[in-house]
Parts: structure tokens; C-alpha cells; sequence
């Protein structure tokens, strides 16, 4: 039967009009008119992650590192800067500040003084005074729904009176008293924020601004396009302007990257990222920073079956090859040895880094430890009074990099004679319901720090532990209570001494190596990689990471 | 004609009251919308005053009572993952879906036609037989596969092998800052393209074996033995009534689409209402995941109501039954 004409006509038609979509669109093109970035008008595009649910930052919507990272920075103002020097990470004041921020101690109260730069301005020409800092501080210690209050609901006032100069008085000793006003927060504008509700007025963004960019749009799932603030007192931006691309697909974001349609990208260490670099990338810089405020690490629940004996975690940790595991997820970014205390890299002065050392694969120190507390292996596993040495480990379910660990951790724990199950389950559910409730074993899961001060004690301090007395709302998930390791924690958290902080830190991590509380595994390293194209990205910082100088990036 | 309409539009309401019910009752069992507040160091006074606010201390069906009623108003919530107000999520989301939809569904829809009509009435030929394997592959290909081998090989590859300055092909949402007709139809190519080869594999191979039965039939041969042109035998007699069961394929496909694009939003980075139900499924966002699914059960039925519809209209023979 042939085809009439007129049906191959209609036949190509079809398959023609597929076609021009594909080919005359792009020919249609007029790269300088529609281009996503113009790469000779200084416009610098950066593919982001994760989207901020929200830009209010202090409201528990507001949790995720790429809000830091894409818009908060940029926008506002901070009394610290971390930055490094001589080989460590420390506080230095900001531009915000006129004068470093003084600690004294008034009546027997620890008192912070804060001198602000008599040029710095909102972006409306306002000035930034002491007003701001007691609006900021009544609004995390009294607001709703707040992401996390430490420290300010420690601040039993703060004076005004000098606009130039705000005192911040404290009701109990904080030693963590730099992170305040500082990244995670910033400073409010009060002027433009009192007597409104604060979620509204920012939960979408917001126009004003106290550092270096404005908030031009935030188009919600697209993008985030960050402009000059004119009114910014410090070195200007070099580029005329910023936009932060969401791109949640891995692979995609390396393609946007080596298409062009991104100029940097700064992807979690997942094992497509990491094959990614091993592989090549063209006209690119990268770095690898492993000095990070990240501590990846098997937390096991002290008051669970079998976790609740002290032997058996010691066996667990001396039955894994921790170097292994880091070897196997970062080894072709040159991490090869696991982290050997729970407090991470950032930290390292306040932490004896080689407290876990002692802990690797060691099979005949599993056995001794196991029958020492009257273990005895049958079928391959060993069993006690008729139960198994099984146990399931919990964590994020689609994290490519967890399941790869968790099945290495699985191969070796059951040559170990430990039966493992895996469990994984949404991060909502893990972090809001499984963990706090205790109803784990074994979880794998990262602790991020966004400041330079240890703080331990919230993770493991016993009065931490969730129950009716902190209504059931401690983070001590773990369930960790050793008499001995309070004081210590404690004192880490409240002496402003700083020599006192790093020797009750250190000794606090001897304690926690020593019973074996939780197994540090790996740094997380913090992977950035930007075009060539793209002139003044130096390095990654472990709090603001590639974006630190933002402002100073430009199109060469 | 229309009281079939109305019969039919009267029957789907009982069904999306039941599925919203179901889907309420569902996400009330499966997520707790206090959670997140678990970790707040006021949790215990933070997570009674929510449960008091959504109304969580009530019976199911008493919930479900107070739900319906603001979802009818246009109050289908705040986002607890956003604090957004979840009609405008919804509708951001359904917009950015319904382009991606409206222009595959389009050319699919020509394409699929032509291809079937063409194998049919050219059966076994090499065309044919071509078209076969290709829809073989169609259907093969996984979405995620497919679009990221057409982002290397037809954004990425040309960008490099040629030293294009951009890709000739954008693969990062739907448009870009600058904006404009081209840059939106460069953006558009790839998720569309992605999108119609699974469709397109689907749909031909319906209307080839559709046709190919309509075309076998008494009536046709009637026709054609009573000198009807050919040309008016196969699109008046023949395609006419092949389309009916193509139609109510694709009302269903259609339907099921506006909620099942995840991978593909999620590669493009279109914000969609996939990568929506994705990102509130990962955040336990229970009012916006309810409003969500009620949304896209709504599309499904609505679907539904128009295949029963286009069936009715091309065989009058339905709506009298």
C-alpha cells in the first residue's frame, strides 16, 4: 500500500517541526542579547546546590549553608570575619566594627562591648547603630519559631544609649560570645524591621542591605541575582552583578559547569563530584579544602542495645578501617586518613586531633574486647545471653557517599562478627523524630560548626539528653552520660578564659575516645571549583566558603 | 450533549472528595508537620502551640472538615518548609510544568499521529519498520539517561567542540536573566525534546495499531468499494475514529504528567510541580505535599472527564449509552 502525497507531506511536516525546534532555535540566537551571562559585562554566574527555603535567618526555616552562602553574607552586616592566619582559622572584627569587640566582666557579669564603624550604613543611607544590635538580640532570645537561640538567650540586655556603641550584657557566662552577631545571624536593620513581622518581611528576601550586595531578585526553583550595594561602606564589588543558579542534580551541575551556563561550583564531596574532578575538568581551578568545620561520624546510641556497653563500641571502632572508608570516598582528592576527634578541623586548637588514633582495624582486639565482656561468637556473629551482635545504622536515604559507607561499614563490621542492617530514611525524619527519640542504634551523620568555638557539650553533656527536664528537646541524641565529661563541656561553654577552653577540650576529647562515645570518620572536605574566566576566588573558608570575598570576583 | 457534560462533571466530585480525603488521611498518618520544631530548644511549647494552630488534636475527620473547607476558599496553607503561602508555590510550580507540557504534548500529539497513521498505511515498509525501533527505543530510554546525554551531546559537546562562547542549547531552567523569545526556546528544546521521545514512542505505536484495525474494517472497504477518495476515507473514516482510543491514552498521560516530571524537572532545573513534590517530600512539608497531591488528583480526574468527553464527541454512539 503506498502513501498518498499528501500524507508524507504530513508526515514531514511533523518530524520537520521536531526538528526546527532543535536546529533553528539555536541558530536564531543572539548570544550578546539573550546569553544567561554576559561574560565581558562583569555578571558572574554561580550554580548553587540546595535553595534556601527562606531568607529570614533567624527563623527555623532558614537553617541550610546556601542561604549563608547565596544570599546572607552578601547582605548582612557581622561583627566577625573568619579568616586565616598563621596556619589557623581565628576571628578577626569585621568592617562593621570601629575597634576589636571587648570582653570585660562589670558587677560580676561578663559584658561585650561593640564599637561600630561610624561609616557603615544600610543601603538606604541609614546609618547601622547600637539599635540594631538589641533589635537583633530581642528577636532571637524572644521571637517565634527560632532556628537556634544559644547565646542570646543568654544576654540578659543590651544598651543602646550610644548609637555608636552597643553593650551586651550577659545573665550567665557565654564563652562562644564571637559567634554572636555573626554568621550565622548577622545584624538586623531596626529601623526597617521593628513594629512589622520580621518573617514576612524577609522570609522571600528582602531590598535592603548592610554588606557589599543587594537582593535584586529571587525568582523561587530558578535563581537568585545579587547587584552592587551602592551604599556599601567597604571595597566595592567588582562585578555588576551575581546570580546563583539552583541546580539539585549533580551530574547536571557539572554539566552546567562544563557548558558554560554556571562559572563556579561548589558541590558536596559526593562520589559524582568526586569522579568528576578525578576525571578533568577543562579551564577550570579547583581546591580541596579539608580544614573544615565538618565531622562526618558514626554516632551510636550509648543507652541502646548493644551500643550501652562500652566494650562493644570500643570493638566496633577497633573491627572498622576508617582509612579505608576515606581513602574509598576521597582518595582522588587527595583525603586519605580519617579524623581522629569530634571536634573537626576548624577547631584543631581546642581539640587533641589524634585522641582517636589509637582505634583502627585491629580483629584480635575485637575479639578480646568481646569476650572480655562475655561474648562469644556463633555462626560468625557473636552472641550474649542468647542475643546477636546485630544492629541496623541509620542515615539520609539518597546520600549516594552515606550508602557507599554504609556498605563498606557493613562488609567489615560482619567480617568483625557484628550483623549489620541498613535503614535509611528521609532527613526530616531522622533529625526530627528518629534521632531525638532515640530510637536508633547506630546513625551516620555530619555535625556542621558555623563558628570557631567548641561547643560539645550540647551533643553530649548527659542534661542534653532528651527527656521532660529540657522537654525533650536536648540534642544529646546519643545519649551519652559520663560524669566525668560534663564538667569539662561545661566549662568549654561558659569560661571566657581561653586557656581554660583548650585544656578542658582536649581532656574532654581524651574521655570521649576513651569510651568510645561515637567514631569520628572523615572531614567532609569542602570541594570548589570555579572557570578560569573567573579572577579572585582565593581558596575556600570553612564558614562563608568560596564566597568569602565575593565581592572581589570579576570576569577576566 | 451538554446534560452528558453535566453528568459527567457531577460524578467526578465524589471522586476527588474521596481522594482528597484518602490523600489527607494519608499524609496525616505518614508525616508530622510539628517535626522540624523537635529540634527548637522550646520544643515542647512550640510543637503544642502548632498542633493547636493546624488543629492536630482534633479527630481525622474533623481535620479533614476544616481543610476542606480553606482548600475550597483558596487557603490551602503556609508551606512549613518556606513559610510561603502554598496556593502560590503551587501555582508557580504548575506553571512551569504546564510549559514543559503544553509544548511536548503538542508535538508529540502531531508527531505520534503522523508516525502511526504512516506505519499503518504503509505496514512492514523499511519507514515502518524504522519507526518501530526507534519507538522500541523511545520507550527504552530512561528520562534521566536521555536528557543528560542530550545536554553532552547537544549543549555541552558543541559548546567544546566547536569553542562556542555558550552552549547553542540551555539545560539550566527555563530561561535565563536576560530573558527574551530565544533565550526562552533555547532553555525550552532540551526538557521538551527529553520529554517528547518517551511520548512520542508511546503514543505511535497506539495509533499504528489503532489504525491498522480501523483500516480493516468492513465500513472501510465499504467506502473505499463505493469510490470515496482515499484521501477522505482515511481522515474522515479511518483517523477519526482510530484517534478515539489515542485520545483517551493521551488525557490520561496529560493528566498523569503534571505530577510525574520529577527526573526531568530535577536534571533541567525547572522548578515544577515535580521537583516541587520532591523538595516537600525530603522536608516533610505536610500542607504543602496535601494540597499537592489533591492538586494533581484533581488534573487526573479532570483528565479523565475530558477523554470520556472527546470520546463522546468523536463516537456519538457513547454518550447516548
Amino acid at each position: 500500500m503506498n502513501a498518498p502525497r499528501w500524507l508524507r507531506g504530513a508526515v514531514a511536516v511533523a518530524l520537520g517541526g521536531v526538528c526546527a525546534s532543535l536546529v533553528v532555535t539555536p541558530s536564531l540566537a543572539d548570544p550578546g542579547r539573550s546569553a544567561p551571562r554576559a561574560s565581558t559585562g562583569g555578571q558572574i554566574v554561580i550554580g548553587a546546590e540546595q535553595e534556601p527555603d527562606c531568607a529570614d535567618w533567624i527563623d527555623a526555616c532558614a537553617g541550610e549553608s546556601w542561604g549563608l552562602w547565596t544570599m546572607q553574607e552578601e547582605t548582612m552586616p557581622r561583627v566577625f570575619d573568619v579568616v586565616r592566619r598563621d596556619g589557623r582559622w581565628v576571628y578577626s572584627p569585621s568592617i562593621l566594627m570601629a575597634a576589636s569587640p571587648s570582653l570585660s566582666t562589670v558587677n560580676g557579669a561578663q559584658v561585650v562591648t561593640y564599637q561600630i564603624n561610624p561609616q557603615a550604613v544600610w543601603s538606604d543611607g541609614v546609618p547601622i547603630t547600637s539599635a540594631d544590635f538589641a533589635y537583633t538580640w530581642d528577636q532571637v532570645a524572644h521571637g517565634a519559631d527560632i532556628f537556634d537561640r544559644t547565646g542570646y538567650d543568654q544576654i540578659a540586655s543590651v544598651n543602646d544609649t550610644d548609637p555608636h556603641t552597643a553593650v551586651v550584657t550577659f545573665s550567665t557566662p557565654f564563652a562562644g560570645w564571637h559567634q554572636l552577631f555573626g554568621a550565622d545571624y548577622g545584624v538586623f536593620p531596626s529601623h526597617i524591621l521593628a513594629g512589622h513581622d520580621r518573617d514576612d518581611a524577609m522570609k522571600d528576601g528582602y531590598s535592603w542591605s548592610g554588606g557589599p550586595f543587594k537582593i535584586q531578585a529571587w525568582d523561587k526553583g530558578i535563581d537568585v541575582i545579587l547587584v552592587p550595594n551602592p551604599r556599601y561602606w567597604g571595597p566595592k564589588p567588582r562585578s555588576s552583578s551575581v546570580t546563583f543558579k539552583f541546580l539539585t542534580d549533580t551530574a547536571a551541575e557539572f554539566q552546567a559547569f562544563q557548558g558554560g551556563e554556571v562559572d563556579a561550583i561548589y558541590p558536596a564531596p559526593e562520589p559524582e563530584a568526586v569522579d568528576a574532578v578525578k576525571a578533568g575538568l577543562t579551564d577550570a581551578d579547583s581546591v580541596v579544602n579539608t580544614d573544615t568545620g565538618n565531622i562526618e561520624a558514626l554516632w551510636m546510641n550509648n543507652a541502646a542495645f548493644p551500643f550501652d556497653s562500652v566494650a562493644v563500641r570500643q570493638a566496633v571502632a577497633y573491627a572498622i578501617d576508617r582509612n579505608a572508608i576515606v581513602r574509598l570516598l576521597f582518595g582522588s582528592l587527595g583525603v586519605t586518613t580519617a579524623t581522629n576527634s569530634l571536634n573537626p578541623p576548624i577547631l584543631a586548637p581546642y581539640s587533641d586531633q589524634q585522641a582517636f588514633a589509637g582505634y583502627h582495624l585491629d580483629l584480635a582486639k575485637v575479639t578480646q574486647l568481646m569476650t572480655s565482656d562475655g561474648w562469644q561468637k556463633s555462626g560468625g556473629i557473636w552472641q550474649k545471653g542468647g542475643r546477636p551482635a546485630a544492629f541496623s545504622i541509620q542515615s539520609t536515604a539518597g546520600d549516594k557517599r552515606r550508602e557507599l559507607t554504609e556498605q563498606v561499614l557493613q562488609a567489615q563490621l560482619h567480617q568483625a562478627g557484628f550483623a549489620v542492617t541498613i535503614q535509611n530514611t528521609d532527613a526530616n525524619t531522622l533529625f526530627g523524630t528518629v534521632l531525638p527519640a532515640g530510637t536508633f542504634q547506630m546513625g551516620l551523620y555530619a555535625e556542621v560548626v558555623t563558628d570557631l568555638d567548641p561547643g560539645l557539650c550540647t551533643v553530649l553533656c548527659s542534661q542534653n539528653i532528651p527527656g521532660p527536664a529540657n522537654g525533650n528537646s536536648g540534642e544529646n541524641w546519643t545519649r551519652t552520660s559520663i560524669p566525668t565529661l560534663d564538667p569539662l563541656l561545661e566549662t568549654v561553654d561558659t569560661n571566657t578564659n581561653d586557656a581554660a577552653r583548650v585544656n578542658a577540650s582536649k581532656a574532654a576529647d581524651r574521655i570521649i575516645a576513651a569510651q568510645q562515645v561515637t567514631l569520628p570518620l572523615d572531614p567532609l572536605p569542602n570541594l570548589a571549583i570555579w572557570s578560569k574566566r573567573i579572577h579572585g576566588v582565593d581558596g575556600d573558608n570553612p564558614v562563608y566558603a568560596m564566597f568569602w570575598n565575593l565581592s572581589q570576583w570579576q570576569v577576566h | 450533549m451538554l446534560s452528558y457534560v453535566g453528568r459527567r462533571v457531577l460524578y467526578s466530585i465524589p471522586v476527588i472528595l474521596v481522594a482528597s480525603f484518602l490523600t489527607f488521611a494519608f499524609v496525616r498518618a505518614t508525616f508530622d508537620p510539628t517535626a522540624k520544631l523537635r529540634q527548637s530548644r522550646t520544643a515542647a511549647s512550640a510543637i503544642r502551640e502548632e498542633r493547636q494552630h493546624l488543629g492536630l488534636n482534633e479527630p481525622l475527620v474533623e481535620q479533614y472538615g476544616t481543610w476542606l473547607g480553606r482548600f475550597v476558599r483558596g487557603d490551602w496553607g503556609t508551606s512549613e518548609r518556606t513559610h510561603e503561602a502554598v496556593s502560590a508555590q503551587i501555582g508557580r510550580a504548575l506553571w512551569n510544568t504546564t510549559q514543559l507540557i503544553v509544548w511536548s504534548v503538542l508535538l508529540s500529539a502531531m508527531a505520534a499521529v503522523a508516525i502511526g497513521v504512516y506505519s499503518a498505511l504503509r505496514q512492514y515498509s523499511v519507514l515502518d519498520y524504522t519507526f518501530t525501533g526507534l519507538s522500541f527505543l523511545g520507550l527504552a530510554l530512561p528520562a534521566f539517561w536521555f536528557g543528560l546525554i542530550a545536554i553532552e551531546f547537544l549543549a555541552v559537546g558543541p559548546k567544546q567542540w566547536f569553542h562556542l562562547s555558550q552552549p547553542p542549547l540551555f539545560f539550566v531552567g527555563l530561561h535565563s536573566t536576560s530573558g527574551g523569545v530565544v533565550d526562552y526556546l533555547r532553555h525550552l528544546v532540551l526538557p521538551v525534546l527529553t520529554l517528547t521521545v518517551g511520548i512520542v514512542a508511546g503514543w505511535s505505536r497506539f495509533q499504528r495499531a489503532s489504525m491498522l484495525d480501523i483500516m480493516s474494517s468492513d465500513y472501510i472497504r465499504t467506502a473505499r468499494a463505493k469510490g470515496v477518495p482515499r484521501r477522505r476515507v482515511v481522515l474522515r473514516h479511518g483517523l477519526r475514529n482510530a484517534l478515539v482510543p489515542l485520545v483517551t491514552v493521551m488525557a490520561l498521560d496529560i493528566g498523569a504528567l503534571f505530577g510525574g516530571l520529577i527526573i526531568t524537572e530535577k536534571i533541567f532545573s525547572v522548578p515544577g510541580m515535580g521537583k516541587l513534590f520532591f523538595d516537600s517530600l525530603l522536608a516533610g512539608d505536610a500542607t504543602t505535599l496535601t494540597a499537592w497531591l489533591v492538586v494533581t488528583a484533581a488534573f487526573i480526574v479532570a483528565f479523565n472527564l475530558l477523554a470520556d468527553l472527546a470520546y463522546s464527541w468523536l463516537d456519538p454512539r457513547v454518550r447516548v449509552a
